[in-house]
């Protein structure tokens, strides 16, 4: 605090000369001077004292800090003198910074910070790859990993747990659907947590008949009981059975929402909240199959300290290779790659789906945050060319160069500041709002928060943001020559440099092309996002509502009941003014692939079975869907009791080749079933990937618990009470989960990609106005700056349009250059987007065309003003002035 | 007093330095007295001038050559001067100092005075 010391001392330096002007006096009248004499004298022999104290002065010479601070000072008042300009780039800064800071704090918060579990490194998720099932891994079978936990030594501990959804009540009410984890009682010893309240599972949890016991998450506790300690020994009905809530787990501990570790990849979730409840589940080993149950149970281990992962997965895959030969049939020439296990960290698993997602916004905020210092460099670069004169003279007397150049920086600095801390500011509020909002598909919503990665993330910002738009205009101003500026009066000769213009044509072009680049990728997004949404779906969501419902266990334990249910609702339904057609389906459409089963033709046995989405469903259903009949006929009320299958037209295809398959029999679910009917192709499983492969069969014939009703009526928004009514009435147990329009379900399935288009297009829109902005300050600046040569031209005889030309072509060249590159490069890191883009190849010329025009018309109007400004440039005026 | 400085010696260059650090040598000193110490020690030969004292002084503290301390002298508490002490590191240049200060004066008397070769 050097500067602070700086007015003591100078006290202290009087105070010194003082005693010695003293002592000097008291030695001379010791000697017999006369008292006033001796104080001359004194003063005499001392010599100058502001000289002595200019010299000493120089001696402590100027500290680093007080030059840096004094530097301070002058920008600050620079910066009053032109506030429109400083609000302009903190504004600019804040933006650039808050958006950064806000992406990046997702990306610390989901990908980069390790889960909320005690050791999490040592964390894995186990899947298998089952090859009769093709593609990704799923879910392992529980039996295979009991075999696992039997027999490696690489595992402290092997958990299972199913998603599920339960009808919660905590008293009389109406159930309400809430998402629920059912787990082996050992998953909390896995994850090494203790309870804030209560106790956690213990092994006779899961003991069939003393299973009735749940545990509540934090934040079930508070939206469920208001945090109410008394909460713990209370029984609540789950499913219609009673259960007591025996603890609660602490605050930090956030178990991967359903939407992050899904058993099965394909399965979409709608819903990101954390499940407030988790019960255990009874492990019937015996009762389960050795070949199937996959991709039901997600599998978390903890690995021994020091046991590998990959050691681990040669553990496990020999059992695997013991248990095809042993207990599942398989020959053992097949035995090594028929049902493989892979490991996975866990922290992998969780944030794997939403990385690249991350990662490219993380890219393209960057992208922003360049253009915006691009911008920010331009602006200061004119301004301290302006200011050339001030820096000459400051040269000229002798100022050392690096004071300079920290005086050019000193303002950069002061405004970077202000807009990183406003920055970070937004910033905060803008991941408050994306908390709160749960339709934004990310996992570990509940714990992003700013902490010290990002607030150094934050600062690293803004110190680079400094320098890019600082340094540069800096460096040129002091490599100008004094010389030069003095004599050119108004320092005319470096307005219209060369290496001056070619640094602005550098600026110019390096900001078309980030613009370029982000209006492309922008616009691929949404026509991706088109795409989807006007594709060929196979169906129609327009005028349809969807009601999703959860059948409780207990009292429907009867199949007959389930399917008097369904009718009773399906009557009501079918009752309400205004409905066309009403139906029921199993699992509600787009929310991804579930039910596989394999489909496999009765008469050609040797004939190797496919892959199918078994849906139950209920005449009515695909007329509300409207879906499209190819060969035979949909269900009718006489497909009650005769097993009757309708098929997609690629399975038929598949299976049948182009014979009809009407009429012939086919392997479902246990049972022959004869195929009356053959749909058109749709996308009803997901918006995303080809049509899946589906068989519907009558809902009559082991009906499911999980429910959707889809009805299709005039008004559908008007039906909503009298659907929720006809539910109800059927029967009070049942809650209703969801209950929206088709056109909503649809766009909630896409909620992926239309956050990344939203995001991608504020961007792009940010990024062309910052173009834009730059390219008219640049060209306003050289117009002034050429006004005498201008007007020297119009007085020659050059036409108004040969100026708009003139001026257009200084920022031309750049933007074309810019954009040029802009475009190549989209080409080159298209295959990095391909995941991201559905219908729609990463180099599309059609779009590349729209953004060329787009960028050109932008760049056109900012070029515009400034060159009107040029053409109307008075001759006369303009010499006179010379 | 024009009269006296006809008879006295203008230090040379860097010199100051030398016999500021020489003076403190003998324990700390406020900044009259070493102006003081060497003139008298000088028969009033070598006059410092007291305004280039000072920034000397302060161009010493800020080498870290010597130290500065405001302590009342001797009995009179009331007052205060600022006394100047040799650090370690003053000592070491010092010593430096001298050592390059002998070397000057003999190779200048070398010139001066050549002493015949036997």
């Amino acid at each position: 605090m050097k500067w602070l010391r700086r007015k003591s001392r100078e006290d202290e330096l009087e105070r010194e000369l003082q005693t010695h002007l003293q002592l000097e006096a008291e030695e001379l009248r010791e000697r017999g001077v006369p008292s006033a004499e001796a104080r001359y004298a004194a003063r005499r022999a001392l010599g100058n004292i502001t000289a002595t104290k200019e010299e000493v002065r120089r001696m402590w010479g100027w500290s680093l800090l007080e030059v840096l601070f004094a530097e301070i000072r002058y920008a600050l008042r620079n910066m009053r003198k032109n506030s429109g300009f400083a609000a302009l780039v903190v504004l600019t800064l804040t933006l650039a910074i808050g958006a950064s800071t806000a992406v990046f704090t997702l990306v610390d918060s989901v990908l980069l910070k390790p889960l909320s579990f005690r050791e999490s490194g040592q964390l894995v998720v186990a899947w298998e790859h089952v090859r009769f099932m093709g593609g990704d891994p799923v879910g392992p079978n529980p039996k295979h990993v009991e075999e696992w936990r039997k027999r490696t030594s690489a595992f402290t501990a092997l958990a299972s747990f199913l998603r599920w959804q339960s009808a919660f009540a905590s008293g009389p009410d109406r159930p309400r659907l809430t998402g629920s984890v059912l787990c082996s009682p050992n998953l909390f010893d896995v994850l090494e947590v203790q309870p804030l309240l209560g106790r956690l599972f213990q092994p006779r949890d899961g003991v069939k008949g003393q299973d009735n016991v749940a545990v509540l998450s934090h934040s079930g506790w508070r939206t469920l009981f208001d945090s109410d300690p008394r909460v713990i020994g209370r029984t609540i009905r789950v499913d219609d059975n009673p259960v007591e809530i025996v603890g609660i787990l602490p605050p930090d501990f956030h178990f991967p929402a359903p939407n992050s570790l899904r058993a099965f990849v394909q399965t979409q979730a709608s819903a990101a909240a954390e499940e407030p409840l988790f019960m255990p589940a009874v492990m019937d080993y015996a009762g389960m199959e050795w070949a199937g149950n996959y991709g039901n149970w997600v599998t978390v281990g903890r690995l021994k300290p020091g046991a590998s992962i990959r050691e681990a997965e040669s553990q496990i895959n020999g059992i695997q290779r013991q248990l095809a030969v042993e207990s599942m049939g398989i020959r053992p020439d097949q035995a090594a790659t028929a049902v493989t296990a892979l490991l996975q960290p866990m922290q992998a698993a969780v944030s794997e789906t939403s990385g690249p997602t991350l990662w490219f916004l993380m890219a393209a905020v960057l992208g922003l945050m360049l253009i915006a210092c691009v911008n920010l460099a331009n602006a200061q670069l004119g301004r301290a060319l302006a200011r050339g004169r001030d820096v000459a003279l400051r040269t000229a007397l002798g100022a050392a160069k690096w004071r300079l150049l920290w005086n050019g920086l000193a303002e950069s600095l002061v405004l970077s500041a202000i807009g990183g801390v406003s920055g970070v500011l937004l910033a905060a509020a803008v991941l408050r709002l994306i908390a709160s909002s749960p339709s934004i598909d990310l996992p570990r919503l509940a714990e992003i928060r700013l902490n010290g990665n990002v607030l150094l993330f934050a600062a690293a910002l803004t110190i680079a943001a400094t320098l890019l738009s600082g340094l540069f205009p800096a460096l040129r101003v002091i490599r100008a020559d004094p010389q030069a500026f003095l004599q050119g009066g108004g320092g005319r000769t470096s307005y219209g440099s060369a290496s001056g213009s070619r640094l602005r044509s550098w600026l110019i072009g390096l900001q078309a092309f980030g613009g370029v680049t982000l209006l492309l990728v922008t616009l691929l997004f949404a026509k991706s996002l088109f795409h989807l949404l006007t594709q060929d779906k196979g169906f129609d969501p327009r005028g349809a509502a969807i009601a999703v419902v959860k059948i409780p266990g207990k009292p429907f334990e009867a199949p007959q009941s389930r399917v008097d249910f369904i009718e009773t609702v399906l009557r009501g339904l079918r009752a309400l003014p205004g409905v066309e057609s009403a139906g029921f389906v199993s699992r509600t459409p787009l929310d991804g692939e579930s039910w596989i089963e394999s489909l496999q033709r009765v008469d050609r046995p040797e004939m190797d079975g496919i892959i199918v989405n078994a849906r139950w469903v209920s005449p009515g259903y695909f007329e509300a869907t409207r879906q499209r009949l190819i060969a035979g006929r949909f269900f009718e009320e006489r497909d009650r009791n005769l097993d009757s299958a309708v098929i997609s037209e690629a399975a038929a295809k598949a299976l049948w080749g182009n014979a009809s398959p009407i009429g012939m029999q086919a392997h479902l679910l246990g049972r022959k079933q004869t195929v009356i009917g053959v749909v058109a192709d749709s996308r009803i499983t997901s918006l995303k990937t080809k049509p899946a492969k589906v068989a519907y069969v009558h809902y009559q014939y082991r009906t499911p618990y999980s429910a959707s009703f889809i009805v299709r009526g005039a008004a559908v928004d008007g039906l909503m009470p009298g659907i929720r009514q006809a539910v109800w009435n059927a029967s009070p147990l049942v809650a209703i989960a969801r209950l929206k329009t088709f056109d909503a379900q649809l766009t909630d399935s896409l909620a992926r990609e239309r956050l990344q288009t939203l995001v991608l297009t504020s961007f792009a829109t940010a990024a062309l106005l910052l173009a834009m902005l730059g390219i008219h300050g640049v060209l306003s600046y050289l117009v002034a700056a050429r006004k005498q040569e201008i007007g020297v031209r119009m007085a020659l005889g050059a036409s108004k349009a040969r100026v708009y030309r003139l001026t257009l072509a200084q920022a031309g060249t750049p933007v074309c250059i810019g954009l040029m590159a802009g475009l190549a490069a989209s080409a080159f890191a298209g295959g990095a987007l391909r995941k991201f883009l559905y219908g729609v190849e990463p180099v599309d010329p059609a779009v590349m065309a729209l953004t060329a025009a787009l960028f050109i018309a932008a760049a056109t109007v900012a070029a515009l003003l400034p060159a009107r400004r040029a053409a109307s440039v008075d001759p006369i005026e303009a010499l006179r002035a010379e | 007093m024009p009269k006296e400085s006809t008879d006295r010696i203008q230090l040379l260059q860097g010199t100051l330095d030398m016999l500021i650090l020489r003076t403190l040598i003998q324990g700390p000193a406020h900044g009259h007295q070493i102006a003081k110490h060497i003139q008298r020690s000088t028969d009033d030969l070598l006059q410092v001038e007291h305004g280039s004292l000072y920034p000397a002084l302060h161009r010493l503290e800020r080498k870290g050559w010597i130290g500065a301390k405001w302590e009342p002298a001797g009995k009179d508490l009331k007052r205060e001067f600022k006394y100047y002490r040799l650090t370690p590191a003053g000592r070491k240049q010092l010593r430096a100092e001298e050592s390059k200060w002998k070397m000057l004066t003999s190779a200048v008397a070398r010139i001066m005075w050549p002493v015949e070769e036997s």
